[in-house]
C-alpha cells in the first residue's frame, strides 16, 4: 500500500535522497519562493531544466511520474484555455503588446504577447511542480519534521506533521477493513451500480467508524508519548537528522546562491520598475 | 469548567492536542486523496471537511484550522500534485471557522449537538469557505503567482460552493450520527 | 530491601466518575520484585498502573486521598516527566505507542525529548536495541513488523533511560503463543540482567507463569483481594470467583479429582511433581469415553487448488478443503500466514487467483459480494471498526436496508435477530454504553440478520478477560447448536481451540499444514512448531503421566464440555 502515495516512508540511496533534512528543505523552499516572485524566463527556464535533472537523479517510478506530470500539464493547458476564453488580449496587460497572429471574432483574437504569457505560465508551473515532485519523492517525514524544524518552525508543529504520516498506513488499513465489513453487509460501492447521492450518503456509514477508531487512538498516542517525555523541554533533538554529507557541504554555495539570486530579483523588481510583469525579448 | 475566550479561540494545547491535530491532519489528506469525486484541479466534493468539524469539537478552533491546513500539505505529499500554499492557508482559514462551532455549546464528545447547532455550524461553514477561499486563498494566489483574477474567483467559488456543501450535507448528519454514537445514555431499562 | 512503590491508604476517583475507581490500596513494592497484577477486566489495573507511572494525574485527572510514592516521590507532587526517569512504561496497544516513523527513532523517542545530542543517542539506541534483538531492524518501518517486534521496540525504548521499574500493561494480548513466549522470555532476561523491578498487568495467567514470578497480586473492584505466590494463588479457588482462567494443567488435574497441597509447586508445569498424582490421572482417564460417533456432515463450501497473489506475492498456495454444515472450525497460524486473506475470499471480496471455490457445488463467482453475504458473514476483530449506527435495533436494520428487504421482512427479521441474540430487552439503547462484550454482541447480530450459514469471526476474543471471553463464545456455542448456523473461527488463541471448536486448520506462510480435529493438531509437535503455536501443559502432564498425548487432549476436551 506505501507504493500507492508518493511520498516515502523508506529513504532511497541517490546523492539527493542523501541529503540531510535540512538541505532538503532548504532548497525546496529556495526555489519555490524564487519561482514564485519572478516572471522572467530566464530564470524559470534553467530551474526547470535543473528540476527535471533533479527528478530523473532521484530515479522515480516512471509510470505513475509520467501520468501525474501530463495530468498536470493537461490541467494547466486547461486553465490557460479558460484564462483565453474570458480574457484573449490578457497579453496586452502583462507582456505589454498585441501583435495579434490570428483572429476568430474581433473579441477572439490569439496574440504573440499572450502566448508568450501562456508559454512562460506554463513553464513556470512546470518548474515549480517538478520542484515539488522531486521533493516529494525525496524526502521522508522524519526528514521533512527535522527540515522544518531546522527552520526554526516549533518542533510541535512538526512532530503533527510527522505522527500525521506515522498514522496514515493505519488509517488507510482501518478504512480497508471497514469497506471491506460494510460491502459484505450488502454496501454497494460499485459506481456502475449507484448514483453519486447514494454514493455520498454511503461513504457516511464508513467514515463514521473510520472517525471513531481514528480518534480512538489519541488518548493512548498522547499518553506513550507524555510518558517519553514530550514536550519536557523547549526543544527537542532528531535521530534522523544525519551529520552533513559531502554533498550538503557542496551544496552550501548552492544555496548561498540561490538566496543572492532571489535578493537580486527582488532589488531589480523595485528598481527598474518594469511596466509589465512578463519579459518578452521582443518588448523593450 | 470555566475557559477563557482566548483558550476558547486558540483551544487548549497539551498532548493530546497534538496528536488529534496529527490524526485529523492524516485523516483530512487520506480523504483528499480518496474519500471524493474530483470537481476541478483543486476543487473536488471531498469528505475530508467534516474532518475540522469534529477537531474543532474535540479540541477547538485552532486545532482544527491547523488539521485542515497541515491536512492539505500531508494531501499535497500524498497525491505528488505539487504544493499548493495558497490553498492549504484556505483551507486553514476554513478550517478555524468549522472548528468554532464548539464555541457555542457543541461537544461532539460528550454527545451535544443540536439542530440549533446545526445551524451555527452551517453558517460558520458559509463564512469560513467564503473567507478562506474566497479571499485568503485568492489573494495569496494573485501575489504569488500573479494569476488571472476571473479564473482564481472561479475556483473559488467552486470550492465554495463544493466544500460548503460537503461540509454541511455530509457533515451535518455524521455529526449528529457522532454526537448520538457518544451520547451517554440516561435511564436506560431493559423492556420486554 | 528497600521499597520502591508504597501506597498507603490510597483511593483515586476520576474526574469523569462519580465513583472511586480504586480504594484503600495499601501495596508495597521492594526493589527487584517481579510482580504480576491480575483482575477482571475494568478491575483498576491500568488505573492502579498509571498512578505509578505518574499519568495520573498529570494528564488523567481526578481525586486522589492518600498517598503513592514511587522512588521516594510522591506522584501527586512529581511531574511525570521526574516519574520517567524512574519508572519505564510499555502500553498495552503497541503499535499506538509506536509514534516514531522507523525502528529507530522510536527507540531515541525519549532521548529526543530529551534533547540528547545525536551522537550519543546513536550508541544508546544501539545498545538498546541489541538488549532486545532488534538492532538489525533500526530502519524498518512500523507496518512492516509484527506486533511482537513492535513490543520489543517498546520495551528498548524505556531501556535506555536506566529506569528502576518496568510496568507492562497486558504485553501478551495482541501476540500470537510463539510471540508470547518470547516477550515473556525477553522481559524475564530484563529482568535478570539489568536488575530491574518489574510488573506485569496481564490476563494470560498461564502464559505468563512461563517464567518465574515472585508475587501475585488479585484485583477486583479497586480492591487488592489477594497478595500471594502464585503457587499459593493456583492452590486456592479465588481464581474463577474472580473471573480468571486457570492455567489448562491446573483445571484439567483438578478436573480428575486431584486436591493440591502445600508441596506442590504449581506455578509451572514443568516442575510440578505429576507422578503423585499419575494414579488419578489415569483412572480419571478411562473412565471416559473419548469414542466419537463420527456423523457424516454435509458439504456447504468447497475450496478446490485455491491460491491467491497480491501481485506477485502468493498470500494462499493451493489450499484444498470443505466446510460442512454445522461445524466449528478453527482458523490457525502466525502472522501472516494469510488467514484473513482466506475471510476474504470465502466473502468474494477477494476471489480466488488460480482454483476455484464451490457453495452448494457450484462456482461461487456467479455471486456478487452481496449475494454471497446470504451464505457468509464476516465479524471483524474490532467492533468498532463495525458499528455505524447510535441505536441497537437500527445496527441490525444496516444489512437488511442495504440488501433492500421489505419493510415488514426488516421487522420481523431485527425482532428475531435480537432474540436469538438476547439483546431484544435492550434493543433501544444506545450503543455507547455498551461494554466491548456487549458490542461484540451486537456486530455478531448485525451479520447475523441476513442469516448466513456459516459466520466468519476474526480473532473473536483478543484482549477479553474471562468472562466476557466465556460470555461471547457461549453465545457463539449457541448459534452453533440452537441454529445449526457454521462458524469459523481465526484465532491464536489455543485455549479457545481446545474449548470450543472441533477441527483446526493450520497455515503457515499461505500454505495449509495441517486439517484435523483439534487434539490431534494440538498433540502434533511438527505442525505446532511450523505454525508458531505453543505446546500446551496438557501435553506435558499426558507425558509425565505416561498418556498419548493426543488420546489425553481429547479426554479433557470432553470431560471441559460434560462440565459446561
Ligand atoms: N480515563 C478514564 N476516565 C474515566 N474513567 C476511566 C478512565 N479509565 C478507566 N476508567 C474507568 O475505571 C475503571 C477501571 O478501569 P481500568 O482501565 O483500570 O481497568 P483494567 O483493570 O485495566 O481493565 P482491562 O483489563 O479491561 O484493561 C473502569 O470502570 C473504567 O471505566
Ligand atoms: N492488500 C495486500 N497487498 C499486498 N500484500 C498483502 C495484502 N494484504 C495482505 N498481504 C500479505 O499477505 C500475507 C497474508 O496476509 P493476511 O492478512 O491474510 O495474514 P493473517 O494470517 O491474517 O495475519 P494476521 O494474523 O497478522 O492477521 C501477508 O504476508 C501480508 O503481508
Ligand atoms: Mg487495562
Ligand atoms: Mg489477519
Amino acid at each position: 500500500m506505501d507504493n500507492k502515495f508518493f511520498i516515502t516512508l523508506v529513504p532511497g540511496n541517490t546523492f539527493i535522497d542523501k541529503l540531510t533534512g535540512k538541505t532538503k528543505v532548504r532548497i525546496f523552499l529556495l526555489l519555490i519562493i524564487i519561482l514564485t516572485a519572478t516572471w522572467d524566463i530566464r530564470v524559470i527556464l534553467p530551474i526547470l531544466l535543473l528540476s527535471i535533472i533533479m527528478l530523473i537523479s532521484i530515479k522515480p517510478d516512471v509510470k505513475k511520474n509520467v501520468a501525474i506530470i501530463i495530468f498536470v500539464i493537461l490541467m494547466n493547458l486547461f486553465n490557460l484555455f479558460l484564462t483565453w476564453i474570458i480574457k484573449p488580449d490578457y497579453g496586452l496587460e502583462m507582456v505589454g503588446g498585441s501583435t495579434v497572429l490570428f483572429k476568430f471574432t474581433d473579441f477572439y483574437i490569439v496574440t504573440a504577447e499572450t502566448m508568450w504569457y501562456f508559454l512562460v505560465r506554463l513553464l513556470k508551473f512546470l518548474a515549480s511542480f517538478l520542484v515539488s515532485l522531486t521533493f516529494i519523492q525525496s524526502i521522508t517525514p522524519s526528514e521533512l519534521a527535522a527540515g522544518l524544524h531546522s527552520i526554526k518552525i516549533p518542533y510541535k508543529i512538526c512532530m503533527i506533521v510527522s505522527l500525521a504520516f506515522r498514522y496514515i498506513p493505519d488509517i488507510t488499513r482501518d478504512f480497508t477493513n471497514i469497506k471491506i465489513s460494510m460491502q459484505t453487509r450488502g454496501l454497494e460501492l460499485d459506481s456502475r451500480k449507484s448514483s453519486i447521492l447514494t454514493r455520498l450518503k454511503q461513504y457516511v456509514l464508513i467514515l463514521i467508524p473510520l472517525i471513531i477508531t481514528s480518534f480512538d487512538r489519541v488518548g493512548n498516542i498522547a499518553n506513550a508519548m507524555d510518558l517519553r517525555g514530550f514536550g519536557k523541554n523547549k526543544d527537542k533533538t532528531y535521530y534522523c537528522e544525519h551529520e552533513d554529507t559531502k554533498g550538503d557541504k557542496m551544496l552550501v554555495p548552492f544555496i548561498i546562491f540561490l538566496i543572492l539570486l532571489y535578493i537580486a530579483l527582488v532589488v531589480y523588481k523595485a528598481v527598474y520598475k518594469a511596466p509589465f510583469e512578463v519579459w518578452a525579448p521582443w518588448i523593450q | 469548567m470555566n475557559k477563557t475566550l482566548s483558550q476558547k479561540l486558540l483551544g487548549t494545547w497539551n498532548t493530546k492536542t497534538i496528536v488529534g491535530v496529527a490524526i485529523g491532519a492524516a485523516l483530512f489528506g487520506v480523504l483528499m486523496n480518496y474519500g471524493g469525486i474530483k470537481v476541478t484541479t483543486n476543487t473536488s466534493l471531498t469528505s475530508a471537511y467534516v474532518i475540522p468539524a469534529i477537531v474543532g469539537a474535540l479540541f477547538g478552533p485552532l486545532p482544527a484550522g491547523l488539521a485542515a491546513g497541515l491536512g492539505n500539505v500531508v494531501a499535497d505529499l500524498l497525491g505528488g500534485w505539487g504544493f499548493w500554499f495558497d490553498w492549504s492557508l484556505g483551507n486553514f482559514v476554513a478550517g478555524y471557522f468549522a472548528g468554532l462551532v464548539g464555541l457555542f455549546g457543541a461537544n461532539v464528545e460528550e454527545g451535544v449537538f443540536t439542530v440549533k447547532h446545526a445551524v451555527i455550524y452551517a453558517i460558520l461553514c458559509i463564512i469560513g469557505c467564503a473567507l478562506g477561499f474566497g479571499v485568503v486563498t485568492p489573494f495569496l494566489t494573485y501575489m504569488w503567482y500573479s494569476s488571472e483574477l476571473t479564473i482564481t474567483w472561479i475556483q473559488a467559488w467552486a470550492a465554495i460552493v463544493s466544500d460548503a456543501t460537503v461540509l454541511i450535507v455530509v457533515g451535518i448528519p455524521l455529526l449528529f450520527a457522532l454526537a448520538k454514537r457518544n451520547a451517554r445514555g440516561t435511564n436506560l431499562s431493559k423492556e420486554d | 530491601m528497600s521499597a520502591v512503590i508504597e501506597f498507603k491508604d490510597f483511593s483515586f476517583r476520576y474526574k469523569e466518575q462519580s465513583e472511586f475507581t480504586l480504594h484503600d490500596i495499601n501495596l508495597t513494592i521492594n526493589k527487584g520484585e517481579k510482580v504480576l497484577i491480575l483482575g477482571p477486566s475494568g478491575s483498576g489495573k491500568t488505573t492502579l498502573g498509571n498512578c505509578i507511572n505518574g499519568l495520573i494525574p498529570f494528564s488523567l485527572n481526578g481525586e486522589i486521598k492518600g498517598s503513592c510514592k514511587v522512588c521516594g516521590l510522591e506522584t501527586r507532587d512529581a511531574s511525570i516527566f521526574k516519574i520517567s526517569e524512574h519508572v519505564g512504561t510499555v502500553q498495552q496497544d503497541t503499535n499506538a505507542q509506536f509514534v516514531g516513523l522507523t525502528v529507530g527513532e522510536d527507540i531515541a523517542f525519549s532521548l529526543e525529548n530529551d534533547m540528547t545530542p545525536r551522537n550519543i543517542m546513536l550508541q544508546k539506541v544501539d545498545e538498546s536495541a541489541t538488549i532486545v534483538g532488534m538492532e538489525k531492524f533500526l530502519l524498518s518501518v512500523p507496518y512492516n513488523i509484527s506486533g511482537g517486534q513492535k513490543q520489543k521496540v517498546a520495551l528498548a525504548g524505556i531501556l535506555h533511560n536506566d529506569v528502576e521499574i518496568l510496568f507492562f500493561d497486558e504485553p501478551l494480548a495482541a501476540l500470537d503463543p510463539a510471540m508470547g513466549m518470547s516477550a515473556v522470555d525477553l522481559i524475564d532476561k530484563v529482568y535478570r540482567e539489568k536488575e530491574k523491578t518489574v510488573l506485569i498487568i496481564e490476563h494470560r495467567l498461564e502464559d505468563v507463569l512461563y517464567r518465574h514470578v515472585d508475587r501475585i497480586i488479585l484485583i477486583n473492584e479497586g480492591r487488592i483481594i489477594l497478595d500471594t505466590t502464585p503457587d499459593e494463588l493456583l492452590r486456592s479457588d479465588v481464581l474463577k470467583v474472580n473471573g480468571i482462567r486457570e492455567p489448562l494443567y491446573i483445571s484439567a488435574l483438578k478436573n480428575a479429582g486431584v486436591v493440591f497441597d502445600e508441596n506442590d509447586i504449581l506455578s509451572n508445569v514443568e516442575k510440578l511433581d505429576i507422578d503423585r498424582y499419575k494414579d488419578k490421572i489415569v483412572s480419571d482417564f478411562h473412565k471416559v469415553n473419548i469414542k466419537e460417533n463420527i456423523e457424516k456432515k454435509e458439504k456447504f463450501i468447497e475450496l478446490k487448488d485455491v491460491s491467491y497473489y497480491y501481485g506477485d506475492f502468493p498470500a494462499l498456495k493451493n489450499i484444498t478443503f470443505d466446510i460442512c454444515k454445522g461445524e466449528k472450525i478453527a482458523v490457525v497460524g502466525k502472522n501472516g500466514a494469510g488467514k484473513s486473506t482466506l475471510a476474504q475470499l470465502l466473502c468474494g471480496i477477494l476471489r480466488p487467483t488460480k482454483g476455484e471455490i464451490l457453495i452448494n457445488g457450484e462456482n461461487y463467482l456467479k455471486y456478487s459480494i452481496k449475494e454471497l453475504s446470504a451464505f457468509v458473514g464476516y465479524v471483524m476483530q474490532n467492533p468498532n471498526q463495525m458499528l455505524v449506527k447510535d441505536i441497537i435495533k437500527d445496527e441490525i436494520e444496516v444489512a437488511l436496508k442495504l440488501n433492500d428487504f421489505s419493510p415488514e421482512l426488516i421487522e420481523e427479521r431485527v425482532e428475531s435477530t435480537l432474540k436469538m441474540a438476547g439483546l431484544y430487552p435492550m434493543r433501544n439503547w444506545p450503543v455507547s454504553v455498551l461494554s466491548y462484550g456487549q458490542k461484540k454482541r451486537v456486530t455478531i447480530a448485525a451479520i447475523l440478520a441476513l442469516r448466513p450459514d456459516v459466520i466468519i469471526l476474526d480473532e473473536p476474543t483478543a484482549g477479553q478477560d474471562y468472562n466476557h471471553y466465556t460470555e461471547i463464545m457461549n453465545f457463539i456455542t449457541d448459534l452453533n447448536e440452537k441454529y445449526g448456523i457454521t462458524i469459523l473461527f481465526v484465532t491464536h488463541d489455543m485455549h479457545l481451540a481446545i474449548e470450543y471448536t472441533d477441527r483446526a486448520i493450520v497455515f503457515t506462510d499461505g500454505e495449509m499444514i495441517g486439517d484435523d480435529a483439534v487434539y490431534s493438531i494440538l498433540s502434533n509437535d511438527d505442525i505446532i512448531e511450523r505454525a508458531s503455536l505453543k505446546k500446551t501443559s496438557l501435553v506435558t502432564i499426558a507425558k509425565k503421566a505416561g498418556l498419548d498425548p493426543k488420546q489425553y487432549i481429547h479426554y479433557f476436551i470432553k470431560k471441559e464440555r460434560e462440565a459446561n
